[in-house]
């Protein structure tokens, strides 16, 4: 199989600033795992990670890279403020993230294609509204958790923005404010010079050719990676 | 519980907060899911307590969610963190505060990682140039804004009006506090009070009267998880964190829980009403859940703010017991109005847990 | 006039060095801070590997001092080099000049509230190794009732860069299996728990303890470092670790954890350590010359060192040391 990066994982890995902060040495003491939320839901395991890592070896770095495992993180960084020899697994998994997608090995897993939901969503919300986050994009259909007062809000949003002071989509300073275009232009000018661009067109391009050759649309294929899930595979159970 | 232990660390773990003259930055999700949070932090810090607190209206996302969920690369977010602090320079100010939780952990990320590897600030400040003919100074201080109410939290129990107190039976409120992950978990001498038993909101619930309660899984991740929350198939992860938290702190039997994290509050708040039709469990009494609220809503209800206008309507777990409990007027008609009494319609009650 | 040597410290090392240079011929003056002689292991219930009574072994060692100049009750206030060797000021205002210093002045337990996330000081059933060794001692401590679930906690304050201290404190394993075999001589139907890194068993008969910790007394050693501690409802410790050799997060409620708790340099020498010119090494311990050949030595001529004020170190390390010690100050005094 052909990616990005094939037999330079290990060498590409280490130039990321987060294995430089993140990776000092490991000495298998345990306290990220037993910390570490997704470890007692998910088959997880933070110190194995790190010490993947560690070996250097390229044909294990290409399992890890392929596998759902570097998925399961929560970014909640509690391994962090714990480690007695100061590494940050946390940081590791962005690193081990990040190059999973250049390389092109995240298309391999179910976790790792997920992130076709968040670079689509994520990525237009930041380019579009300035915002990670924005509430005209945020539906109740796909997210029903937001309840039943989730729904009245979305029905009656610009109403109830205009009550609660907000300034939604309006000029000046304030809540929900609509950003400048000179803003959102600079945003895409710091997105093109620093790489985010091309991720994001590369994630795009990966699942448009994934929809394609499973003969789906790609909105087809966006609720099939946002709701796809092996949960016997994943579970620690 | 040993108190003099705890407050001993709390002596360590202090920073500095300068007074006055704060450039504020605001919050995706604070602005979008709890709005009266942010308009009743201004209010009180600029007309309560008489703070310039400045926002210019280029600022933007600081891109922390958007970089946590690994969609856009680190030097992406360091420059658009970059580009925030250009504009605070650019407005004439140095004290730099945000208004939500992962923005500050990733500004403390950025500030660190470029004192340890000055070569990444250079490329940064290069990139910034590049791509938006800026050019930043870094913040002299760097607070979140929980860190402000902290600091002024005796002023504004000065102007309280409605303690942290049970007036039916005059004990204070039993008071869950979650800090979120990324105030002090990477660096802990950035936080109040450090990692392990963080001050920030406990001098809040303490200044306004009520009592802090401690539980095992106090320090545990909402379990937000950014893209194991926005992917649905992962969202059993962030539902399960959320779990294990109530089922831990239930004993205690908590009034409310107070949080400083923007996206925490939702978490805790939403999960309860999913954990409720699933389950048919509540951890209040009565089929009610226990509120979850901002920090800003808790110093507005202190300070007599109508509950309605800190949006607490916009919670799905009730607030009204709460508001009995410490003896707060409201007006039910008005809960879900609109601007002038505008009739909005209402939300439709959940089966298994009370709303109203 | 028989050669006065200051020994600052009446510990083990300060007495055996002052019982080796008496017989020398020459005169040791032991400064002890403490009303009485014998130091950390006079508190001491039992020692490793083989539970030998520490009141025995130090027993002995007062009886062999006896004799010696001892001043307790008294600190060194201030200390110079002089033409002859160096002058000490006592607490008390007395003088002593003296041809040479031994700096014995041994440890200080690492402070166990200040790995936070431990709560030490904040939940009443977390106690450390040497309150434990005290109350075997005594058969008195107020938070030990009739615990069912005991727990120890190896590396309190040692490797673990948060706390700043990197270093291994050597004997704290040795000390744990001890005293987790000791508990359940207290109390047979307890289960009792250890939490390790790795198991530094490196004396001899230190493997033997190991075996009969795990086969005789039945105490379960789980390799995973104590992550966190907090309390329930009803008192009781709810502690987290990885069960690392299972590669799965536990969580384990406990009636009692014990923290091992490090060595660190004793503070109270500071001063007079910085009058004498003697600097710390990496991990805040005083700077030895040389680690094969000057483990007694220092940088100035005319002080030494003994002890555990260079490194943690055990008792029969320790009383080595001090011979050692005496040997170099004795060829020292007479220019070999």
């Amino acid at each position: 199989m052909e990616y990005r990066f094939k037999g330079h994982l290990v060498e590409e890995l280490y130039k990321d600033y987060r294995i430089k902060e993140g990776m000092k040495a490991c000495m298998n003491c345990g306290v990220c795992t037993a910390v570490c939320p997704a470890a007692e839901f998910y088959k997880y395991n933070p110190k194995n990670i790190v010490n993947i890592v560690a070996r250097k070896n390229e044909d294990d770095m290409e399992d890890l890279l392929k596998s759902d495992t570097i998925w399961y993180c929560g970014e909640c960084m509690s391994c962090v403020t714990r480690c007695p020899r100061a590494n940050a697994p946390g940081l590791v998994i962005m690193a081990l993230r990040k190059l999973s997608m250049r390389s092109g090995l995240y298309m391999q897993s179910e976790k790792g294609r997920q992130q076709y939901v968040v670079v689509k969503d994520l990525c237009s919300n930041i380019l579009n509204y300035g915002y990670c986050v924005y509430p005209r994009t945020f539906d109740y259909e796909t997210h029903k958790e937001f309840g039943p007062v989730g729904k009245w809000i979305n029905d009656n949003l610009d109403d109830l923005h205009a009550r609660m002071g907000s300034n939604l989509d309006g000029d000046g300073p304030g809540g929900l404010r609509k950003i400048p275009k000179e803003s959102l232009d600079q945003l895409k000018n710091i997105f093109d010079v620093t790489g985010a661009t091309e991720l994001m067109e590369q994630v795009l391009g990966d699942a448009h050719e994934e929809a394609v050759k499973e003969n789906l649309t790609d909105e087809e294929y966006f609720m099939k990676v946002y709701t796809e899930n092996d949960w016997e595979k994943h579970l620690n159970h | 519980m040993i108190i003099e232990g705890k407050q001993k660390i709390w002596a360590d773990y202090q920073k500095d907060i300068p007074d006055d003259h704060y450039f504020y930055v605001r919050s995706c999700i604070r602005q979008a899911f709890w709005p009266g949070s942010e308009v009743t932090f201004l209010d009180i810090t600029r007309n309560k307590l008489g703070k310039d607190f400045y926002e210019n209206p280029y600022h933007t996302t600081c891109g922390g969610i958007a970089y946590h969920s690994d969609t856009i690369p680190q030097e992406t977010a360091m420059t658009i963190i970059a580009r925030q602090f250009a504009l605070m320079h650019e407005s004439g100010y140095e004290n730099y505060v945000c208004s939500c939780i992962t923005s500050f952990g990733c500004y403390t990320e950025t500030l660190e990682t470029w004192h340890e590897y000055p070569e990444l600030e250079a490329k940064i400040r290069q990139y910034l140039w590049d791509s938006c003919k800026k050019e930043f100074a870094k913040p002299k201080y760097l607070a979140h804004a929980s860190d402000i109410i902290y600091k002024f939290r005796f002023e504004i129990a000065k102007q309280m009006k409605f303690p942290l107190v049970n007036v039916k039976t005059g004990k204070p409120l039993k008071v869950v506090e979650h800090i979120g992950c990324h105030y002090s978990k990477m660096f802990p001498s950035k936080g109040f009070g450090g990692a392990e038993y963080p001050h920030v909101l406990v001098g809040m619930i303490e200044a306004w009267g009520g009592e802090v309660v401690d539980y095992p899984e106090r320090r545990q991740c909402c379990g937000f998880g950014f893209r194991q929350y926005f992917v649905q198939a992962n969202r059993g992860y962030s539902e399960s964190n959320t779990h294990k938290k109530f089922e831990s702190m239930e004993p205690y039997e908590p009034d409310m829980i107070i949080t400083n994290c923007p996206g925490c509050p939702y978490f805790l708040d939403r999960w309860q009403y999913v954990i409720a039709e699933q389950t048919g469990k509540t951890y209040g009494k009565n089929g009610y859940g226990i509120p979850a609220l901002t920090y800003e809503e808790v110093a507005g209800l202190v300070m007599g703010y109508d509950p309605w206008d800190l949006g607490l309507q916009m919670h799905q777990v009730a607030i009204e017991p709460l508001l009995e409990k410490m003896g707060i007027p409201y007006d039910p008609k008005k809960k879900y109005q609109g601007l002038n009494g505008k009739d909005l319609g209402q939300p439709m009650c959940p089966s298994c847990i009370k709303s109203v | 006039m028989k050669e006065n040597i200051l020994i600052i410290g009446g510990g083990a090392a300060g007495i055996e060095a002052a019982t080796q240079l008496q017989k020398m011929g020459l005169t040791p003056i032991i400064v002890e801070k403490s009303e009485k002689l014998g130091g950390h292991i006079a508190q001491w219930d039992r020692l490793f590997p083989a539970f030998h009574p520490a009141k025995d072994v130090v027993g002995q060692m007062l009886d062999n001092v006896k004799g010696v100049d001892v001043r307790l009750n008294t600190e060194v206030a201030d200390i110079k080099r002089d033409t002859d060797g160096f002058k000490a000021t006592l607490s008390d205002n007395a003088t002593i000049d003296a041809k040479a210093v031994v700096l014995a002045t041994g440890f200080d337990l690492f402070k166990a509230e200040r790995k936070q996330e431990y709560g030490y000081g904040i939940y009443n059933n977390v106690i450390t190794s040497l309150e434990l060794e005290k109350f075997f001692r005594t058969g008195k401590d107020e938070r030990i009732g009739n615990p069912k679930k005991i727990g120890f906690v190896h590396c309190v304050g040692a490797r673990d860069v948060k706390v700043g201290n990197t270093y291994c404190s050597k004997v704290c394993c040795t000390t744990a299996l001890k005293q987790a075999c000791e508990m359940k001589e207290v109390f047979p139907n307890a289960e009792v728990y250890t939490f390790y890194m790795d198991l530094r068993m490196f004396g001899p008969g230190y493997e033997d303890l190991y075996l009969r910790t795990q086969k005789d007394f039945d105490v379960k050693c789980i390799r995973g470092r104590v992550c966190e501690v907090s309390e329930d409802m009803d008192g009781r410790l709810v502690i987290k670790a990885e069960d690392t050799l299972f590669g799965k997060p536990l969580k384990m409620t406990l009636d009692l954890l014990v923290l091992m708790c490090s060595m660190e340099k004793a503070k109270s020498i500071d001063k007079i350590q910085q009058q004498l010119g003697i600097a710390n090494n990496n991990d805040g311990f005083m700077q030895i010359k040389d680690t094969y050949l000057g483990m007694n030595g220092t940088a100035k001529d005319g002080v030494f060192v003994a002890g555990t004020c260079t490194a943690p170190k055990s008792l029969p390390d320790t009383i080595a040391e001090a011979r050692s010690v005496a040997v170099e100050v004795f060829n020292y005094i007479n220019n070999k």
